[in-house]
């Protein structure tokens, strides 16, 4: 069994900072592996099963319910183009019709309610009275946790929360850079690049980590696309390069 | 009988064998690593399934679900983290006895618990297929098009009830997903709905698209943003197998927690976490020595491992007989189930009951190879936990491209994917749940197929329940509703909302 000390600096080698002596120091390594692991483990911390039920809006919680809410409108107004109401066949008057399917009245055509549901904008229908009232609601609920925020002082300003959304959007490029790559590099070399410069980008750059990184790449590609035969890219341009037995084999295995 | 030996053959066959091996495996080390969990190696693993047999993507599937649970306790008792959501009572107890030095007891008690949650619901279900399984033949008659719908409309209405104090978001979610099934071009008449002129969405969104965008993408990017845990290392000192013996000694708790589980799982919306709070709850109120709870009590950690685990066959229970999913992994099941033109239903106990033998049998196997799995290797299953998060997260987006690439060789489909994952990251930040997504978009889908198909029967409303099956349904909708409604207004209110 490695000392905590050990353990430390095995977890945070792969941010390249090594071990900072924090409270247990280089003094740790003297104790025992238990004494070591109480000195670190925390006294009370506790998951609580309250906590894990427990939902508190967060701030930008208000910025992204009126965000869902746009978007919910947004659909309400494309339900009158872009789902067959157009062309949609009601009986006349439906008001009447209504009423009668309600026992309030008496409708004396032979319209059956099965021809209206499988019309193509009832789906949409049905979606949107759920989705505009609950999206009304939740912007209601969003609204009066900023305002108890504001009121007692707390931190209610959403700046960091969309700063750390914007900051995603990096891996989200590093993806998207990937899917672009696959093409051009083929499927081994690309996944090769990034399972290795990702992490070099995140701080994991000692040779233990950039060795661990590559193999797991391969293992990865070994799996899905040469054992499994998952589909990639067939035009791969550096593919195309090679030798044709060379190209087949690429083209076959990675 | 018939049916069970040719729901055994067909499990012996190599290549199932070897898929329950892996997902038992995988599951099992994707559990035991917090910050990944079963949903999102299903959603990875999903578009493999393509290429699968039907048994065999089943089953490596039932593999993941069925031993993560299992996993998930490791970290939970050795890092006070929950390797899966459901695990978050373990640390209760489990962790207490680790401060105690007593991490090896903790862990060998997790196991022996789960083991018998798991058993006893698989065993349930069996018994009740065997049991019943002639009368169940009958079962489809009794379930039409409009029975399927209203059972799917239940199984909405459950899961917006049991997001308590959520479930104005959880309806709003719901939406969401049942909306981005709608986009498309709808079968009967050629109508675009929601598609804007844009040739792509005129199929539709991929369900697979969704999922791997919605929960592994996602995650990948709440890991990448995040910072690396640093946990202490526990010591595991003495054996594993004395769990087995101690489980003895709490029969009742044991037993009680495994009915929770197997009751709980069948309802769908409920699941995992619903079974333990109650078992929990249970055994401290029946326990000798209740202020022990929290701290280290072996009832405890019994409860909460031997509820989580009796869910994932129960919750097979209104998947097979409904074809309804109650949660995300049965929901993600129900894709597989759809690829490979398995019709989930009533139905299903006429024309595939080797099939419902051979899901449950699998999943014992699952469970006797999970224990002999960790009884051998936990020592070296507990390295797991300590890899990075931000390293997991880079990996998670590279094989979430093999997987969205590979369903329709389309890269369009992995920029959707990201944009559902960038969706889902937020939704994580913010906590709102994702669950709701992913079932707004499985039980949608399912209720607008069947409203459509039914729809030469219904002349009037009444016409919509006026079946035994759905009739009763509607009674326990209007139920659900009322009580939801009931508890919204007498939840006091409080200062801060």
């Amino acid at each position: 069994m490695r000392s905590a000390a050990t353990t430390r600096t095995f977890a945070s080698a792969g941010q390249g900072q090594g071990f900072a002596s924090g409270s247990g120091g280089t003094s740790t390594t003297s104790r025992t592996a238990q004494e070591a692991f109480d000195a670190r483990a925390p006294q009370t911390a506790q998951v609580a099963i309250l906590d894990v039920h427990a939902f508190r809006r967060r701030q930008g919680d208000l910025l992204f319910s009126l965000l869902i809410a746009g978007i919910a409108a947004f659909f309400a107004w494309a339900f009158f183009g872009y789902t067959g109401w157009d062309d949609r066949r009601l009986p006349e008057p439906i008001g009447l019709y209504v009423l009668d399917q309600i026992g309030l009245a008496e409708f004396e055509g032979r319209a059956r309610l099965g021809r209206i549901l499988k019309q193509g904008w009832v789906a949409p229908a049905i979606c949107l009275v759920i989705l505009l009232p609950a999206a009304l609601l939740n912007i209601i609920e969003a609204w009066r946790t900023y305002r108890w925020r504001v009121r007692f002082k707390q931190p209610s300003s959403a700046y960091h929360e969309v700063i750390l959304w914007l900051r995603a959007l990096e891996f989200v490029g590093w993806f998207i850079a990937y899917t672009a790559l696959v093409p051009i590099l083929g499927y081994l070399l690309s996944t090769l690049l990034l399972g290795t410069l990702l992490p070099l980008r995140l701080g994991y750059r000692s040779w233990r980590w950039l060795g661990i990184c590559l193999l797991t790449s391969m293992a990865i590609v070994l799996l899905f696309r040469s054992g499994l035969q998952i589909r990639t890219p067939v035009n791969i341009w550096l593919y195309d390069q090679l030798p044709q037995d060379a190209r087949n084999f690429m083209l076959r295995w990675f | 009988m018939a049916a069970f030996y040719e729901g055994l053959n067909a499990l012996l066959q190599p290549s199932v064998m070897v898929a329950i091996l892996i997902g038992s495996v995988g599951g099992l080390a994707i559990g035991a690593v917090p910050g990944i969990g079963p949903a999102i190696a299903i959603a990875i693993l999903l578009p493999a399934t393509v290429f699968l047999d039907d048994l065999v993507s089943l089953v490596l599937l039932l593999g993941v679900y069925g031993s993560s649970m299992y996993g998930g306790a490791i970290p939970a008792i050795l890092i006070n983290t929950p390797g899966t959501p459901v695990n978050a009572l373990t640390t209760y107890d489990g962790y207490g006895m680790t401060r105690q030095g007593q991490a090896a007891r903790a862990l060998s008690l997790a196991y022996s618990a789960s083991f018998f949650g798991g058993c006893f619901s698989i065993l349930i279900g069996l018994g009740a297929l065997m049991l019943f399984g002639p009368y169940l033949r009958d079962l489809g008659a009794l379930f039409g098009q409009r029975d399927i719908f209203m059972a799917a409309a239940l199984g909405a209405v459950l899961l917006i009830a049991a997001h308590r104090k959520t479930m104005g978001l959880a309806a709003l979610l719901f939406a969401v997903g049942f909306l981005i099934s709608l986009v498309g071009r709808q079968g009967l008449r050629g109508i675009d709905r929601y598609t804007f002129g844009i040739d792509y969405l005129a199929a539709g969104f991929n369900m697979i698209v969704v999922i791997v965008g919605i929960f592994a993408i996602s995650q990948a990017l709440f890991l990448l943003t995040g910072k690396d845990a640093d946990p202490p290392e526990a010591r595991i000192k003495g054996g594993l197998l004395r769990g087995f013996g101690e489980l003895r000694k709490h029969p009742l708790v044991a037993t009680i927690s495994a009915c929770y589980g197997t009751v709980m799982g069948i309802i769908p919306g409920v699941g995992e976490f619903v079974a333990q709070f109650f078992s929990y709850s249970t055994a401290r109120a029946t326990s000798r020595d209740p202020g022990k709870f929290g701290h280290g009590a072996p009832d405890g950690l019994i409860a909460s491992e031997a509820s989580n685990n009796a869910v994932p066959a129960a919750a097979m229970i209104p998947l097979l007989a409904l074809g309804v999913p109650g949660e995300a992994l049965t929901a993600m099941m129900m894709v597989v189930f759809f690829d490979a033109g398995i019709k989930p239903g009533p139905d299903i106990f006429e024309n595939n009951p080797d099939f419902l033998f051979s899901l449950f049998i699998a999943l014992l196997i699952i469970n006797v190879l999970v224990v002999l799995t960790l009884l051998l290797s936990t020592r070296f299953i507990a390295r797991i936990i300590y890899v990075p998060n931000r390293l997991l997260g880079a990996f998670i987006l590279i094989l979430a491209f093999v997987g969205v690439f590979s369903i329709r060789n389309s890269f369009a489909d992995c920029m959707f994917a990201a944009g559902f994952g960038y969706l889902g990251f937020i939704l994580r930040r913010l906590d709102w749940p994702l669950v709701p997504i992913v079932l707004g978009l499985v039980l949608g889908s399912i209720m607008v197929d069947k409203l459509t198909a039914g729809s030469g029967q219904i002349r009037n409303a009444v016409d919509l329940i006026n079946r035994p099956v759905s009739g009763t349904l509607f009674v326990v909708i209007c139920l659900v509703i009322l009580w939801m409604i009931w508890t919204t207004l007498r939840t006091k209110r409080t200062l801060q909302p």
